[in-house]
């Protein structure tokens, strides 16, 4: 059964999040799931395109201060605030994408991190008069319950999220097998070698940024909805790495990878911030040790340790996740 | 626009380029000669900025602490260099700069640590004003530019008139070459790194007392060096002087005209300056 076989990974993947959800607070698998979907777009533009973006938390907050007017200001539905927030994350990313993607790699990291801060003063400073600055805007009350799935009740609202994770995770694993994928890593391995075949660069990596940074943008609306307020926090300064060392932890170009990485970098954090107060310390330390370790991440370690209990039969991922970084 | 208002404007535009330059040069160098891109450098501004606070505050004297924070940024630049860069140096570009954004975070978080998150005021050395044309100026703010200015020189000496910074122009261009004359790469790597850090600290020392030292002052200047130093041209000095002055200008002055637009006008002229040209004013065409 070649679809069954397709779907496996996936599948088994999220049906082991269902049963987590019998043991582990809600809140922190909501949590745990959002930022799975932060996090795929920066796997897959790293670990796909060879595109470092410290400037994910721009296009996060895009998407989650359009859900946020929308619902603060005009309207109540929760799921036309979702659509909303994603055009404005799709409409953002191709006129940034437009200007970043024909920078060499260095400058596209430089140019995103700075985005990524003048974000950040615009929602705090500049835009004050409506996004109410430092103090975020409040919209919890404004959501509207819905007759299926309401949005508004954190249990349905896990539903919903691991419904969209799954057609997420669809979405990404079938883009390997198109055409388009295999164009995503050979504009990174050899731009020059993929022009003589007739592609277009540009365009590839044009769509490859707006598709990953609209799932950001997304992972922004959903923020909004779960939380119900948006601060100019999200994008702070200091934020900045998450998705990176999310990304980096999990296994860079790994399908599965932000969701181990996910789980390892929100519960590491949850039992860390019991012990020691500033946290930015110790997500310093695993950076460095990630990347010193030389590694291919978690999900890289436990896949090797399934194909040594199942003797191989679990496909290895078309990424070869432990040399995406190095390349 | 009173001329009054316009000349203390270009002043402050002076002394917030001498302090990007500061920092950025340092950037500009890494990249240069080892291909790295080292965050940390915001790491040893902090710590050249707390240092100069503490001993200030314990001594009452702002230059031993100022020398103090230099010393400590070149401890830290050497130990980090050691430690943890000159087992990277080989590997992609991407790679420093995630694990110098790692070593950013996490001695932001040991700051946070020593110091506490409470923002912390380092008095001025001297309060004198001058006057300038009939507008009155802080004399510090004119020492930071004279002293920025110095190190310029200073730097522009270093490299063209010895045989060290000879070595590291050579290196710019071609790195193989240099190894081939029997120069020691990991002893000129240091060098250049300890170098751009203590630039750094010196920054983050000159810096404090126009400014309150908290842990995140790191990451509120970052943007700016990154903008001063993509503007310029990565690995390029001349660059990262032009564009240090030109940021520095439109920050200051927009500022002046319209508030929000001090930090939205030197992003969009990089993006401009991006499409007209991908690696900056004055950056080559490198090929990694």
């Amino acid at each position: 059964m070649a679809s069954w076989r397709w779907w496996r990974g996936i599948l088994i993947t999220f049906g082991l999040l269902v049963a987590m959800r019998f043991f582990l607070p809600l809140p922190f698998m909501n949590e745990v799931l959002v930022f799975s979907i932060y996090t795929i777009g920066c796997n897959f533009l790293l670990g796909r395109v060879g595109f470092i973006s410290f400037g994910q938390p721009a296009y996060l907050a895009i998407g989650a201060y359009g859900t946020a007017f929308y619902l603060f200001y005009f309207g109540t539905n929760p799921y036309l605030g979702i659509l909303v927030g994603l055009a404005c994350g799709v409409v953002f990313s191709f006129i940034v994408g437009l200007l970043f993607v024909r920078l060499r790699s260095d400058y596209f990291a430089l140019v995103n991190l700075a985005l990524a801060v003048i974000v950040f003063y615009m929602f705090q400073k500049v835009l004050a008069e409506i996004t109410k600055g430092d103090n975020g805007l409040w919209f919890l009350t404004n959501i509207a319950s819905t007759p299926i799935l309401n949005l508004s009740r954190p249990s349905e609202f896990f539903m919903f999220v691991m419904i969209l994770g799954v057609l997420i995770w669809a979405m990404y694993k079938y883009l390997d097998d198109t055409v388009f994928g295999a164009c995503c890593l050979a504009t990174k391995l050899n731009e020059t070698k993929l022009e003589f075949l007739g592609y277009s660069n540009f365009k590839i990596r044009l769509t490859a940024f707006v598709i990953a940074n609209s799932t950001t943008a997304l992972a922004g609306c959903l923020y909004a909805i779960y939380l119900g307020f948006v601060s100019p926090e999200m994008t702070s300064p200091a934020r900045t790495a998450d998705p990176v060392v999310v990304t980096i932890l999990g296994g860079v170009g790994s399908l599965l990878g932000p969701i181990v990485g996910t789980i390892a970098y929100t519960g590491l954090r949850d039992v860390a911030s019991k012990f020691i107060g500033n946290w930015e310390l110790f997500v310093g330390i695993i950076l460095v040790f990630i990347m010193m370790s030389n590694s291919g991440g978690l999900y890289g370690s436990l896949e090797k340790l399934l194909q040594r209990l199942f003797g191989g039969s679990h496909e290895p991922s078309p990424g070869k996740s432990a040399t995406a970084v190095k390349q | 626009m009173s001329v009054q208002l316009l000349i203390s404007g270009v002043i402050f535009g002076l002394s917030l380029a001498s302090i990007y330059f500061l920092i950025s040069v340092g950037l500009s160098l890494c990249f240069g000669l080892m291909r790295i891109i080292s965050l940390d450098q915001l790491l040893y501004y902090s710590f050249g900025a707390f240092l100069t606070y503490s001993v200030s505050t314990l001594t009452g004297s702002f230059w031993l602490g100022l020398l103090a924070g230099v010393s400590v940024g070149v401890v830290l630049a050497l130990a980090v260099e050691r430690l943890i860069f000159r087992r990277i140096y080989e590997r992609e570009l991407t790679f420093s700069m995630i694990t110098s954004f790692g070593i950013l975070l996490g001695g932001i978080g040991a700051i946070k640590g020593f110091w506490g998150v409470v923002p912390k005021p380092v008095p001025v050395p001297f309060d004198n004003q001058v006057s300038l044309l009939g507008t009155d100026i802080p004399l510090y703010r004119l020492l930071v530019v004279v002293l920025a200015a110095l190190v310029y020189g200073g730097i522009w000496l270093f490299l063209n008139r010895t045989i060290i910074g000879k070595a590291i122009r050579a290196g710019i261009e071609d790195m193989e070459h240099v190894e081939g004359l029997g120069i020691n790469a990991a002893r000129l790597f240091t060098i250049t790194f300890v170098l751009a850090g203590s630039l750094s600290a010196l920054a983050g020392g000159l810096y404090a007392p126009l400014i309150m030292v908290d842990p995140h002052m790191g990451l509120e200047v970052l943007a700016f060096v990154f903008m001063v130093v993509i503007i310029g041209g990565l690995g390029s000095i001349k660059g990262t002087l032009y564009s240090s002055l030109l940021v520095g200008q439109v920050v200051s002055i927009g500022s002046l005209v319209y508030a929000p637009l001090a930090i939205m006008a030197p992003f969009a002229m990089m993006l401009l300056i991006l499409l007209v040209r991908p690696t900056g004013l004055f950056g080559a065409a490198l090929a990694k």
